[in-house]
């Protein structure tokens, strides 16, 4: 066994050496024990193709250059080259991300369904919107998601939102922005197998083992993502990450102790031999309670544990228990402060099935002025009367809270409406905004199969920034209050997804007026047809008896 | 009597202008002319667009040979072997041998031009050589009968070997090599089965290898395909089975049979290639097994360990099993490797072998201008026959089913398609190079026309369906348009009956009178 471990040791040092010079692979995984019980967990496998850069969009009619990789997906290289992506985002998620008690995503894209977005650069040769459409494609052949339906009735280029994480490179044309949500996507097994195909070690070794399907699916939320950016001086990235929030509560007897056996219902045997780095890091809880961590090869940094999975002997279960915790005692609504900054609801009310009112309110927890960039990319199912918007502050109309950035209205079976606005959020309080809207009609074939359900809206998107001018802090506040400094951050927020119900038509309509008419035209037809060529004669009722 | 009351007040409704037969059968008349008038209006809006297919010219291109003329010119150095004797001699035994093949000829010719094969014959009996088309050949200097026949008998089947590549013999191998296209995407693939127990490779040379071992014949190959390559590592792939455990020479050995190779790639597991592009993908596969399953041998029908460790899967691409390699892969390393899957490479693309003669080739590490250009021969030849019989087959379809629609582009592609084969027929004799081009557009334009999703317009909306929607209506309409005929039918009969009748009557009075 020593001897067998040696020579693995050897390996590793020889593959490190000859790999440092183009492609490096980097596993972690972040545990963190929520208020509410729960346990957020977040895989990340981020391979760096060093000293790479996106395809020129320029030169997409030549011949591109053949494609070497090692740990880089080849197919979704492939992708990438062939429609000149510099920046690309696909998320798929199931659930809804409960901000007030779970805090930040530690992976900001947690809207409810499949979100793809996309920087490319402009090119004269093949239109951005025609490698967006090609791009949609080989990613839901890619992940086995119905991603081609984000078509140019759901797709808008929000970019005051939707900024690049990366660097875009400069080629003297500029670069563009192309954005869909489709709601109504769920996340499952089928779109799990390809993404983990993607992965140097598949599922077999290393963090990726742990990855079960089973379990994954089990959780109260979760969703995958796949990253692609240009860091300039480093090369192109590929962040695959695979978030869910499980409840330990729920398993283990009203106890919130969790292990990787207990979670996952697997353990690591083995290290994936060709990453470069592979960690597995615990948060540890801010509250007073103490917590046990086993096993106790660890490094403990700024609020984290840290294991080294490679050195860690194995199998590794990794396992954290409060001992002194008989049961779970689950807060009380009134004592749970929120964890973010805003809090945000969104809903739509009315009944009637032609128009309704949508209605927004985000609440400030923080003491100082907070501004935020407000998003909505709405499809044409819901259309918006902008005059009608209304924004209340503790019951006094403040339309000065509220500087409309774009507005593109949507088109019938044409565009989405694009409507971008930055809010000022007045400190503790909360802002009411509503809008009319109306229900447009649908043709008969624009229809899902399942049209009683209604349609899925995509969730609006939150950045709360801070408020450039410092002089809104509280004059009696000292010190900078939590969180300031994570403000300066921008971070997205989804609110959840909105249902909206449309009106329906009797589907069996088609026939049903085919009969009808039908039977009118055979009525008509008959009777003219009949007084035209019916044969009068005289008949004597009853001859008169004599 | 009824007259006298018809007379006292109402009128006798026959005797109406609008109760009249007569009218009541005109109106009757006017609408059947009616539906009769729509019916063709009816059948021009209903049915499908087919638009006219050239038939004629599809059948007299289908009907045409294709036929490639070869010209050889011989020069001779040997007394023995006049150059005109040599040419009448071997022209009668290529003759004899390539009776059954009508899509080639070879003549012999007096004058050498750039593109006649050219053979000089001198007396170094032992060098047999090949410079760009010409080839050397040692003739039997000695002038009896014997030798003289021999060496002419010699120099015959080479040429045929090398002009006229005989059919390889096994069907395994016409099925191996790949459908002809432009463009190929090589995928060169380093397959770990399990790189975690230890004997993996992680890394290789693979660009410099490529330039090195398979760059000069990729470079022969530009006359008839593009490459695209492109290449990766796996770490983890898995075989679908368990590889058989046999003793050999005291040794424990991991085998495959020849059932294993047939479902060795394990396409659930190992992602080979995406969907980016259309064109074919050739795989190319250094496998490495993992530490339990090593050594692993390819087993022969004996079971046991067979000398070769590579296999083709025939249209597919080649795999190589190394055992126990370094974890970093030169290009020295790689060497045998990579001449192994230059070989698959030559095999699947169709390359013929030179004869079993030892012939000292100017291109040793790809392949010679004779078989580049019997290759060139042989795909062309191909190309054309499997576009004819496309163009032959749409027009069957079209004609066999009724539904179908034809629309512009189909027509247009088709003939498009049968200008191509016409001009490929043109320069046929006097450019191989060209008669390629055309021959591969005219199949790219008659498959793109074969399988254009436009015919499948109407294949979910059946003819049942049309009357379906048509019954409600029709039905009822129809059936007192129908009975209104067949009543004044009846009436029109009774109305003959009674007036024969009538006259029968009549003519028979007088008799009984």
């Amino acid at each position: 066994m020593f001897w067998r471990n040696n020579i693995l040791a050897v390996l590793l040092l020889c593959c490190t050496w000859c790999l440092a010079t183009s492609e490096e692979f980097h596993e972690a995984l972040t545990f963190r024990p929520l208020q509410d019980g729960r346990l957020a967990t977040r895989f990340t496998f981020t391979t760096l193709l060093r000293g790479a850069y996106p395809r020129d969009p320029s030169t997409l009619q030549e011949e591109d250059e053949s494609q070497h990789y090692a740990i880089f997906p080849l197919a979704l290289g492939q992708v990438l080259r062939e429609y000149a992506v510099t920046e690309l985002h696909l998320t798929l998620n199931a659930g809804k991300w409960d901000y007030d008690h779970w805090g930040y995503p530690d992976e900001p894209g947690v809207g409810t369904g499949a979100e793809l977005w996309a920087w490319m650069g402009e090119s004269a040769a093949r239109s951005v919107d025609e490698r967006w459409k090609g791009l949609r494609n080989a990613l839901s052949g890619q992940f086995c998601a119905s991603l081609g339906s984000l078509d140019e009735q759901r797709t808008t280029s929000p970019e005051l939102t939707f900024r690049p994480e990366g660097s875009l490179p400069q080629w003297g044309t500029t670069h563009q922005l192309r954005h869909g949500t489709l709601p109504s996507e769920h996340v499952c097994t089928e779109n799990l197998t390809p993404f983990l195909k993607l992965l140097p070690c598949k599922s077999l070794t290393g963090i990726a083992s742990l990855l079960n399907p089973h379990r994954l699916f089990d959780a109260d939320w979760h969703g995958l993502g796949v990253h692609v950016r240009y860091l300039e001086n480093e090369g192109i990235e590929v962040r695959l990450s695979f978030q869910s929030v499980f409840d330990p509560v729920r398993y283990s007897n009203g106890r919130r102790d969790w292990s990787l056996r207990s979670v996952f219902d697997r353990v690591i045997d083995r290290s994936c031999p060709i990453a470069h780095s592979s960690e597995i890091r615990v948060a540890i809880p801010k509250e007073e309670t103490a917590v046990a961590i086993t096993p106790d090869s660890y490094t403990t940094h700024a609020g984290f544990v840290y294991f080294n999975v490679s050195n860690a002997s194995k199998p590794l279960d990794i396992s954290m228990s409060w001992p002194d915790e008989q049961k779970f005692e689950y807060a009380t609504v009134s004592s749970a402060v929120p964890l973010t900054h805003v809090s945000v609801r969104r809903t739509l009310k009315g009944s009637s099935q032609s128009r309704g009112r949508l209605s927004v309110s985000i609440t400030n927890h923080m003491p100082i002025t907070i501004q935020t960039s407000y998003l909505e990319s709405m499809p044409w199912l819901l259309q918006f009367y902008l005059h009608s918007l209304q924004i209340y502050s503790n019951g006094v109309s403040r339309d000065d809270l509220i500087s409309i950035v774009s507005y593109i209205p949507s088109v019938p079976h044409v565009r989405p409406t694009l409507f971008q606005a930055i809010l000022t959020l007045p400190p503790k309080s909360t802002l009411h905004l509503s809008m009319d809207v109306i229900k447009p009609f649908l043709r008969y074939t624009e229809h899902p199969p399942d049209a009683q359900r209604g349609w899925d809206l995509p969730p609006a998107v939150l950045v709360p920034l801070l408020h450039s001018n410092s002089s809104t802090l509280d004059p009696g506040l000292s010190n900078p209050p939590s969180g300031f400094e994570q403000l300066r951050l921008p971070r997205r927020m989804y609110t959840p997804v909105l249902l909206v119900d449309l009106a329906t038509p009797d589907f069996s309509m088609p026939y049903n007026v085919i009969i009808m008419s039908c039977t009118l035209i055979a009525l008509i037809f008959g009777m003219v047809f009949n007084l035209l060529t019916r044969k009068f004669t005289l008949i004597r009722v009853s001859p008169e008896p004599k | 009597m009824s007259k006298t009351e018809t007379a006292a007040g109402v009128k006798d409704p026959s005797k109406l202008t609008f109760e009249s037969v007569f009218t009541r059968r005109k109106i009757l008349a006017a609408y059947w002319l009616v539906v009769l008038l729509a019916v063709p209006l009816w059948w021009k809006y209903t049915s499908i667009d087919r638009l006219s297919l050239p038939e004629a010219r599809v059948q007299s291109v289908a009907s045409k040979q294709w036929h490639s003329p070869i010209r050889v010119h011989i020069k001779s150095e040997v007394p023995a072997h006049p150059a005109e004797v040599v040419a009448a001699d071997v022209s009668k035994l290529l003759g004899e041998d390539l009776k059954d093949v009508d899509s080639v000829s070879i003549d012999f010719v007096s004058k050498s031009t750039p593109d006649t094969y050219q053979v000089r014959l001198h007396n170094n009996v032992d060098h047999t050589s090949l410079i760009g088309r010409q080839l050397s050949i040692g003739m039997l200097p000695e002038d009896d009968d014997e030798s003289i026949q021999m060496s002419r008998l010699r120099l015959a089947s080479i040429l045929r070997h090398m002009l006229v590549p005989p059919p390889p013999r096994a069907t395994s191998s016409t099925q191996r090599v790949v459908k002809y296209s432009p463009r190929y995407r090589l995928a060169f693939t380093l397959l770990n089965e399990d790189s975690a127990t230890g004997k993996a490779a992680i890394s290789w040379d693979l660009q410099q290898s490529m330039g090195q071992y398979l760059g000069p014949s990729l470079d022969r190959f530009k006359v008839l395909h593009n490459f695209t390559v492109e290449s990766q590592i796996q770490f983890h792939a898995p075989l679908a089975f368990a590889p058989k455990t046999v003793e050999h020479e005291g040794k424990t050995v991991h085998g495959l049979t020849h059932e294993d190779l047939t479902v060795f790639v394990n396409s659930a597991e190992w992602t080979l290639s995406s969907s980016v592009s259309n064109d074919p993908v050739l795989h190319f596969v250094l496998f490495v097994p993992s530490a339990n399953h090593t050594p692993l041998h390819i087993l022969d029908n004996e079971g046991k360990p067979s000398d070769s460790n590579a296999f083709i899967l025939p249209q597919w691409g080649g795999i190589v099993i190394v055992n126990r390699p370094l974890p970093h892969l030169s290009s020295a390393a790689l060497k045998r490797p990579f001449e192994t899957f230059r070989a698959q490479l030559l095999a699947l693309l169709g390359v013929p072998e030179l004869p079993p003669a030892d012939i000292k080739s100017d291109h040793p590490e790809s392949f010679s201008d004779w078989q580049l250009d019997a290759l060139i021969r042989q795909r062309t030849g191909e190309n054309v026959k499997d576009s004819q019989e496309t163009l032959e087959s749409i027009v069957k379809l079209v004609n066999q089913i009724q539904n179908m629609p034809v629309g512009k582009d189909v027509k247009g592609d088709v003939q498009s398609a049968l200008d191509a084969l016409e001009r490929a027929f043109e320069v046929g004799s006097s450019s191989a190079a060209r008669a390629l081009q055309y021959s591969a557009e005219a199949l790219k334009l008659s498959s793109r026309a074969f399988f254009n999703p436009n015919n499948l317009g109407l294949l979910y909306f059946p003819a049942e369906h049309k009357y379906a929607v048509y019954t409600p209506l029709f039905a009822s309409v129809a059936a007192p348009l129908v009975a209104a005929v067949i009543r004044e039918l009846l009436a029109w009969r009774r109305a003959r009956r009674e007036q024969v009748a009538a006259g029968e009557k009549t003519a028979e009075k007088p008799k009984s009178d």
